[in-house]
C-alpha cells in the first residue's frame, strides 16, 4: 500500500493504535502558541498550527543529553544510555521534516554520532501537509519545502473529510495495514489528492525577491555587505533565533559530577555561535566578537556553508528565527536586503 | 576515602537570610552535600556554632564598618569564599540605599535617632575581600548553589554564565514574554537559573545582574517597539542592577 | 584513527570516549608552562602527524585541545606542553608522574610532511608557537637528510619565557641546522639578539622557491610575519600556519572552531596561507592579506 485514506473520524482510533509502538509526541497550543509534547489523547493536538517553538528536534537532539558515563578513580567510562526508546512524531511539518534531513546528513558524515544516529532508529514521522501559508514569516516555498520531500514514514494531506495517507517506508506501513477503516486510495481519491494539492500551490510563492540561485550567488558576494552591520547593530544577542533553529546543531561539552565526587556523566548541551564566548579561547581571545559577524555566520550556515558542503539548505523556510525575534530582524527580509545590495 | 571531609561555615550580613533558607530547603541534594561537607555553622539548620571550617559561605551585603571587620575577621579562617546570593555577590536590593546620602537614608529609616553611627553605603562582599565563588540570584537557584559546591570541593573554577536567561527560558520553550506585551530583564540577564521566573509566567527581574557584553543599543530599540519608554526600563535596573559597572553602557545609550 | 567504522561497532564504541592514559614523566619549564610526558593504556602509539592535536580528558572537569609536541618518530610514548590558562590546564597542571587521564584523538590535519620533503624548511615559531613545532623539528631531526636546508628562528618575551631550554642549546649546536632567535625584552644576562620576531626574517637567507616556512604563534604574529615572507618571494602554498580555536569535539560537528564554512578541528588547525586567504574576514590571520 503507497497511498491510502482515513476518514478524519477515524484519526482517533489510528492514533490510539499507534500508542503500542511507542511514546507519541505531537503539537499542542501553548498560549498562542504551539509546542511539541506527549499526547495521551488525539484530541490534545492541534493538527493546523504554526510552527512549535522548538522543533522537534529537541527529542533527536535534546537541549541536553549523556555522552558517557565516567569515573575518576579508578579510571573508568561507560555508556551512558542504554537504552533508547521507540516514539512517534505526529503531525510534523514539512519544513520540520526538512529539518530532520538536515540534522541526518550532518550526524552521518564522518565520523558518524552514535547518540543521533541510536536515536534516530527509533524515531517514526508521521508528518502533516500544510495546504496553506501558516504564517506571513514563513519562507518555505523558496527553499521548496512547502511540499513533502521525502524524509518522513506517512504523510497525511487534508482532504476535508479524511487524510490521505502517503505510505513512505516499511515502518510506516506497519502501522497502517490491517486496519478495517484505513482503505487503499482509488482513482477518485487520487484525483482528490491532486486537485487538493495543485490548489495548494496556487496559495504559495516564493518568499523572497529572486529566485534560490540569486540569493546563493547574493551570500558569494555578500560576505562584506552593509546588511551585516545593520543586522548586527539590532541584534541584541538573545540568541533566541539560534536556539529554535531546526538545523543548528551546535554544541557544548561538560562534565556533570555525583555528590560523591567521582562518577559523573560527560554532557552535550545547545550552544549558539550568538552567545558571547562561543568562539572565544581560554586565553580570553575571541575570534568572532561582533553580533554583525555572529549574525553573519548564521546566515552563512544557512545558505553557504552547507550548500558548499552537503548541497543543502539549511534554511527549512519555518520561519521561527523570524518569528522569536525581539528586534525583530526578518530572515526574508535580510535576504533580499543582501540580493538588493548586489544589484 | 578517609580523607577528612571539609568544613563549611554560613555567615549573613545585612540580608533577609532568604537564600541560606533556599540551602536548607534543598532536601535530599543537601542531605547528600552533607556527605562530602561537614556544615559547621549555619543558623538556619542548627544551634552549634563551629568556629574552624575551609569553606565560607557569607550571605548579604556589606553595610557598616562593624560589618566591615566582621567580614575581614571571618574571612582570614578560610581557604574558599563564596558569595552566597545577590546582596553578597552584587549588593542586591541593599545598593537601594545608596540612592541617597547616608544622612538622607538616617532620617527616613530612624528619624532623628542614629543607632547605627558606623554605617556605610551598601556594598557586595567582594569590596571588602577576595571572592572565589559566586552564587548569584535573588533568591539562589538551589542547584546552581549544589554545582558550585562541587566546583569548591574539587578545587575547579565555577564559570557564571555569560549569556542571557533567554537561552534557558527558549529551551524551557516558554512563549516569550515580549510576544504578550511584557517587560522582561531575561534578555539582558546572566543566566543560570533555569529561567526560574519566566518559567512561571513572572518577567525576569534582573536578579543575577546584568550580562558581562549587553547589547545597550539593541535593548533600547526593542523597548521602544514595544512601546516602553527609556526612563521604565531604567526604573527596572534600579532593584538590582544599578550599582555594576555594565549599567553605565545603558545610561550612556538611553540618553543619548 | 580514520578507519570506518560499520554502524553495529558504532552502537558499541563512540566517538567521545577518551582512551585511558598515564603521565609518566613531567617536566615544569615556567611557572606557566609544563611538559607532560604520556602513554596509552597498552602502550599503544598515538600514530599522530605533525601538527595534529589531542583532546585531553580530565573527568569532572572536562576536556580542552592540546597539540601533540613529539615526534611521530619517538615511539611508546607522546608529550604535551600544556600552558596553564583555563580550568582544564589548570587542573592538569596539579598532576605528575603517574596520574591518569583520557585522551581523544589525535584530531585534525597536521603539517604537510609529503611536500615538505626533498625542499629547504625555514621554522619561525612565536612564543607557544615552540610547541607544535618542536613535533616537527624532531621529525625533521630524525630524518635530516629528507630535507634540505633547515633554519630555526625563535622568539619569545623573555629569556625566562623559553621553553625546551636544554633543547634548543642541542639546536644551537649542531650543524646541519642554522638556529636564531630573539627576545623582546632582554635581561642582564641574555647575550643575544633582542627585537621582534620578525627583524630575524630579512637577514635569513631563503631560496624562496624551494623553501617551506612553517610559522606558528600568536594571530597577531601571522600578520608580520607573513608580510616578511612574501617578501622574500615565498609562494602563498609554501607558508604554513598553525590556528588557535576554541574546540570543543574535534569531529567537525560543534561548531566553535569554525572559520567560515571550514571546521579548524578538521581541516586544520594546519593551514597555507593561500588557504588563510581564502577564509578572509573571518579569520584575524587571515587579515594579512597584502
Amino acid at each position: 500500500m503507497k497511498y491510502a485514506i482515513i476518514a478524519k473520524k477515524d484519526m482517533p482510533r489510528w492514533f490510539d493504535s499507534l500508542k503500542r509502538h511507542g511514546k507519541i509526541f505531537g503539537p499542542r497550543k501553548k498560549e498562542h502558541q504551539y509546542v511539541f509534547r506527549p499526547i495521551d489523547e488525539f484530541e490534545e493536538m492541534s493538527l493546523v498550527y504554526i510552527p512549535t517553538i522548538l522543533p522537534p528536534k529537541k527529542y533527536y537532539f535534546p537541549q541536553k543529553e549523556a555522552l558517557l558515563k565516567f569515573s575518576i578513580d579508578p579510571y573508568k567510562t561507560d555508556k551512558a544510555i542504554k537504552e533508547f526508546e521507540e516514539y512517534i512524531l505526529f503531525a510534523v511539518h514539512t519544513c520540520d521534516i526538512a529539518g530532520i534531513q538536515c540534522l541526518d546528513v550532518v550526524f552521518n558524515d564522518n565520523p558518524a554520532d552514535p547518540n543521533y544516529l541510536n536515536r534516530k532508529e527509533k524515531t517514526t514521522v508521521i508528518g502533516i501537509e500544510c495546504m496553506d501559508y501558516c504564517d506571513s514569516h514563513a519562507s518555505c516555498a523558496a527553499v521548496g519545502n512547502h511540499v513533502p520531500r521525502g524524509g518522513y514514514d506517512i504523510m497525511l494531506t487534508d482532504l476535508d473529510g479524511s487524510y490521505a495517507m502517503h505510505i513512505n517506508s516499511e515502518k510506516g506501513e506497519k502501522l497502517a495495514v490491517g486496519k478495517s477503516y484505513i482503505r487503499e486510495m482509488n482513482a477518485t481519491d487520487r484525483a482528490r489528492l491532486k486537485k487538493a494539492q495543485d490548489e495548494k500551490l496556487k496559495k504559495f510563492h516564493n518568499e523572497f525577491s529572486k529566485d534560490i540561485k540569486s540569493v546563493e550567488r547574493a551570500f558569494d558576494d555578500g560576505f562584506f555587505s552593509p546588511v551585516w552591520q545593520d543586522v548586527g547593530r539590532r541584534c541584541v544577542g538573545c540568541t533566541n533565533c539560534t536556539a529554535v533553529c531546526p538545523t543548528c546543531y551546535c554544541f557544548d561539552i561538560a562534565d556533570e559530577m555525583e555528590m560523591n565526587l567521582n562518577d559523573g556523566v560527560r554532557t552535550r548541551t545547545w550552544s549558539y555561535c550568538q552567545m558571547d564566548d562561543f568562539a572565544k579561547v581560554a586565553t580570553g581571545e575571541d575570534f568572532r566578537p561582533g553580533r554583525d559577524g555572529r549574525q553573519r555566520h548564521r546566515y552563512y550556515r544557512k545558505f553557504k556553508y552547507p550548500v558548499t558542503k552537503y548541497n543543502k539548505y539549511f534554511c527549512t523556510g519555518c520561519g521561527r528565527c523570524t518569528r522569536t525575534c525581539m528586534a525583530k530582524i526578518s530572515l526574508v527580509e535580510t535576504v533580499n536586503a543582501l540580493l538588493d545590495n548586489k544589484a | 576515602m578517609s580523607k577528612a571531609k571539609p568544613k563549611v561555615a554560613f555567615f549573613e550580613f545585612t540580608d533577609c537570610e532568604g537564600c541560606q533558607l533556599q540551602v536548607a530547603n534543598l532536601g535530599a541534594d543537601l542531605l547528600e552535600l552533607t556527605k562530602a561537607v561537614d556544615i559547621v555553622n549555619f543558623r538556619e539548620i542548627m544551634s552549634e556554632e563551629g568556629q574552624e571550617y575551609d569553606v565560607l559561605v557569607v550571605e548579604g551585603s556589606i553595610a557598616s564598618k562593624h560589618d566591615e571587620e566582621r567580614l575581614k575577621a571571618i574571612a582570614a579562617k578560610a581557604k574558599v569564599i563564596v558569595a552566597l546570593g545577590a546582596c553578597a555577590a552584587t549588593g542586591g536590593v541593599n545598593n537601594l540605599k545608596n540612592l541617597k546620602s547616608l544622612e538622607e537614608q538616617k532620617k527616613i529609616v530612624y528619624g532623628d535617632v542614629d543607632p547605627v553611627k558606623d554605617a556605610v553605603a551598601a556594598k557586595p562582599i567582594d569590596a571588602v575581600v577576595k571572592v572565589d565563588y559566586y552564587v548569584h540570584g535573588c533568591p539562589i537557584h538551589g542547584p546552581e548553589f549544589v554545582k558550585v559546591m562541587q566546583c569548591v570541593l574539587m578545587g575547579k573554577p565555577y564559570k557564571v554564565p555569560t549569556y542571557p536567561v533567554c537561552v534557558e527560558c527558549r529551551q524551557n520553550e516558554n512563549v516569550c514574554l515580549y510576544d504578550k506585551g511584557q517587560f522582561c530583564l531575561g534578555p539582558i540577564t546572566r543566566a543560570g537559573c533555569n529561567s526560574w521566573l519566566p518559567n512561571n509566567g513572572v518577567p525576569c527581574v534582573g536578579c543575577r545582574g546584568l550580562i558581562d557584553n549587553p547589547a545597550a543599543n539593541a535593548q533600547k530599540d526593542i523597548l521602544e517597539k514595544y512601546g516602553l519608554t527609556v526612563e521604565g526600563i531604567l526604573d527596572k535596573f534600579t532593584l538590582y542592577c544599578n550599582a555594576q559597572k555594565e549599567r553605565a553602557k545603558y545610561d550612556k545609550e538611553f540618553k543619548s | 584513527m580514520k578507519t570506518e567504522l560499520s554502524y553495529q561497532e558504532l552502537l558499541k564504541t563512540s566517538p567521545y570516549k577518551p582512551v585511558k592514559a598515564k603521565i609518566v614523566k613531567t617536566n615544569k619549564y615556567t611557572e606557566f608552562e609544563k611538559l607532560f610526558r604520556i602513554e596509552l593504556d597498552g602502550k599503544k602509539d598515538l600514530e599522530h602527524v605533525p601538527g595534529q592535536f589531542v583532546q585531553v580528558s580530565l573527568f569532572g572537569v572536562g576536556e580542552a585541545p592540546i597539540s601533540v609536541c613529539s615526534s611521530p618518530t619517538e615511539k611508546g610514548y607522546f608529550d604535551l606542553t600544556v600552558r596553564r590558562v583555563g580550568g582544564l590546564t589548570t587542573a592538569m597542571h596539579k598532576l605528575e608522574t603517574g596520574s591518569v587521564l583520557g585522551i581523544r584523538g589525535p584530531f585534525g590535519k597536521g603539517f604537510p610532511l609529503d611536500a615538505m620533503r626533498g625542499n629547504d624548511i625555514l621554522i619561525v615559531a612565536g612564543g607557544l608557537g615552540i610547541v607544535p613545532l618542536r613535533s616537527l623539528i624532531h621529525y625533521i631531526l630524525d630524518q635530516r637528510k629528507d630535507f634540505g636546508d633547515v633554519q630555526i628562528l625563535l622568539g619569545c618575551k623573555t629569556p625566562k619565557d623559553m621553553l625546551f631550554g636544554e633543547e634548543v642549546e642541542a639546536w644551537q649546536k649542531r650543524a646541519d641546522i642554522k638556529f636564531n632567535c630573539t627576545v623582546d625584552r632582554a635581561d642582564p644576562d641574555w647575550k643575544g639578539n633582542v627585537g621582534l620576531i620578525t627583524s630575524l626574517i630579512p637577514g635569513a637567507s631563503i631560496e624562496p622557491k624551494k623553501t617551506y616556512a612553517v610559522v606558528v604563534g600568536p594571530p597577531i604574529m601571522y600578520k608580520f610575519v607573513i608580510v616578511e615572507l612574501l617578501k622574500k618571494e615565498i609562494p602563498g602554498h609554501q607558508i604554513i600556519v598553525s590556528l588557535e580555536r576554541k574546540m570543543k569535539c574535534g569531529l567537525g560537528k560543534c561548531g566553535h572552531c569554525q572559520i567560515r564554512g571550514v571546521y579548524v578541528c578538521q581541516s586544520g588547525p594546519v593551514f597555507t596561507y593561500d588557504e588563510l586567504r581564502q577564509m578572509e574576514g573571518e579569520c584575524h590571520e587571515g587579515e594579512c592579506h597584502v
